[in-house]
């Protein structure tokens, strides 16, 4: 029942962030990203996430935002309560919906840019994003949990923003270059979701969205992290009586060099 | 750097090697198990407390493996009883498993799995403290308390009574089948072997005689063990087959210096600086929970 609830639920939110986004997207902005692959392998440490694009207007008037969005998923925030003199987590505040991923990169401050109506139509805040599935127990704040997702996520590198050029000492940012040409850099941390991501590009200008572009990354595993984590997934049984056998093997050779010593 | 399929997060191999190799000499050192030191460990490197948790089963399943092969020989395994004990802690660590996944829907996984530490690792700590400084005192009466045995316990009068001809006994079936299931839990909830719970157990609860106990308990742990690994793969995706192999390799190894050097030193004293060890990270747990959290927020529902 519960299950059912839930995926009415998804469905509902699905049918309205579609009608709000997609539709939204015009795709007549010439972008492209520098990898529509990223490949995780045993070596891997987060990547980076390169947008290129042109401003198609010949004056170059106008903003330029990026956003990397990943999957929206569900999510659970809970605000730690003192019981007995111990800090324990207290009732979890369910998301039904909140991006795994969200960076957004723009060449001046996004609020500047468009007013908070855009801002929320066109989801360019993670705040935005996040839609409330369960009530808050009494005394709480909803939007206090939301500003809380939203924290935390950003401390965990899973959310990020950058207003203009990169500092020196860092890749992320948005750098604008002669003729209309910008390019937009995004970490991707090895804590990031390993799924289908959306690069998407919108031109303001005046506050109105003028066109936008949307391109799909794929993340994905290959070589023997993709097996493992196959493995592990799909025939999760025969992956652990295959662990314990490796358990038994490395006891045995142990065991067979304590002997001789 | 190595990235963990499962974990889904880049380690330094060699700090795992380094930690897990650590615990693996201590445990050698002073002839415990050690999934009670390396799962607390690898939460502390930053591992997901599930992933350390149900991950450090399988070094504990190699580790009782290769126990079990040296026992054998010496023929210092009773099977029957094994097998109960095991029977029970089959039980048991579906059971626990089954908290587990239930805990961890809730999102008071770690919470529970830091209380348990904070008892587990206090109360170990202050028995071997407690052991040491009595054998380092006086050596004679009181430092072997562990063989005063009482003559009958509770075992001798339940019914469904048994023979244990290898241990010597003739007990009921129901306290075997009911420390094992205890101890099974345990493993699968805290990612632990339970040795050193379920030897003192046998030793004054079942009576058995000492030179039975380690060969018999390594045998339960063995079977637990094996088992917590598989269902927690099942049940909650939780093993890293990647961060298990460099535990197994790690764990061994040290195991092996530390057997070869705790040969040549006063084991009181051992005992006395682990116990004083685990205090400390016991009281790590407790201070994680008693101050003030700066973020009074926490993200829960999944794994992490």
């Amino acid at each position: 029942m519960r299950r059912a609830l839930a995926a009415l639920a998804f469905a509902l939110c699905c049918a309205t962030a579609s009608a709000q986004q997609p539709g939204d997207m015009l795709n007549d902005l010439p972008a492209a990203v520098a990898e529509e692959q990223i490949t995780v392998s045993s070596d891997y440490r987060g990547s980076y996430i390169t947008v290129f694009g042109v401003n198609p207007d010949r004056r170059g008037r106008g903003d330029i935002v990026v956003v990397v969005r990943g999957p929206s998923e569900g999510a659970v925030v809970m605000r730690k309560r003192r019981v007995f003199g111990l800090w324990i987590n207290g009732d979890p505040v369910e998301f039904a919906q909140a991006p795994s991923f969200f960076a957004v990169l723009s060449n001046r401050p996004l609020r500047q840019i468009a007013n908070a109506q855009s801002i929320w139509q066109y989801q360019l805040d993670p705040a935005a994003s996040a839609q409330l599935a369960s009530s808050v127990p009494t005394g709480g704040d909803p939007s206090a949990y939301r500003r809380a997702l939203v924290r935390l996520r950003y401390a965990q590198g899973l959310y990020q923003s950058y207003a203009g050029q990169p500092r020196p000492e860092q890749r992320g940012g948005l750098t604008m270059y002669q003729g209309g040409l910008f390019r937009a850099v995004v970490r991707l941390p090895a804590n990031a979701p390993i799924a289908r991501y959306n690069a998407d590009t919108y031109l303001f200008r005046d506050g109105r969205l003028i066109s936008s572009q949307r391109i799909p990354i794929t993340i994905s595993r290959v070589g023997i992290e993709r097996r493992i984590h196959d493995l592990a997934t799909t025939a999760s049984w025969a992956y652990g009586i295959m662990t314990v056998l490796l358990a038994l093997f490395a006891g045995w050779v142990a065991a067979l060099i304590f002997r001789r010593t | 750097m190595i990235y963990l399929p499962i974990a889904e997060m880049p380690v330094s191999v060699l700090l795992v090697l380094l930690v897990s190799g650590a615990v693996g000499f201590v445990s050698g050192l002073v002839g415990v198990g050690g999934g009670f030191i390396m799962t607390p460990a690898l939460i502390f490197l930053g591992v997901p407390a599930p992933v350390a948790v149900a991950t450090g089963a399988s070094q504990i399943a190699a580790t009782s493996f290769s126990g079990i092969m040296t026992q054998t020989r010496r023929k210092a395994v009773d099977w029957r009883m094994g097998l109960l004990l095991s029977i029970g802690g089959v039980a048991g660590s579906a059971s626990g498993v089954w908290i587990f996944e239930r805990l961890l829907r809730l999102g008071q996984l770690d919470l529970i799995i830091s209380l348990l530490y904070l008892v587990l690792l206090s109360g170990v700590g202050f028995l071997m403290l407690s052991e040491s400084y009595a054998l380092i005192r006086g050596r004679t009466t009181r430092g072997v308390s562990i063989l005063r045995r009482p003559a009958r316990t509770v075992a001798h009068t339940l019914p469904f009574r048994i023979a244990f001809p290898r241990s010597g006994l003739y007990i009921s079936v129901i306290p075997p089948l009911a420390l094992g299931f205890a101890i099974g839990t345990l493993a699968a909830i805290m990612g632990i072997g339970g040795g050193f719970i379920l030897i003192p157990a046998m030793i004054y609860l079942l009576r058995m005689p000492t030179n039975v106990v380690v060969g018999t308990s390594l045998f339960q742990v063995l079977i637990v063990s094996s088992l917590v690994v598989v269902l927690q793969s099942a049940a909650t995706r939780t093993v890293d087959l990647v961060l298990a192999a460099l535990l197994m390799l790690g764990g061994v190894i040290g195991a092996q210096f530390g057997a070869r050097i705790g040969a040549g030193l006063k084991n009181e004293q051992i005992r006395g600086l682990l116990g004083i060890l685990l205090i400390l990270a016991s009281l790590k747990f407790l201070w994680d929970l008693v101050i003030p959290p700066v973020e009074p927020y926490v993200l829960g529902g999944g794994l992490w």
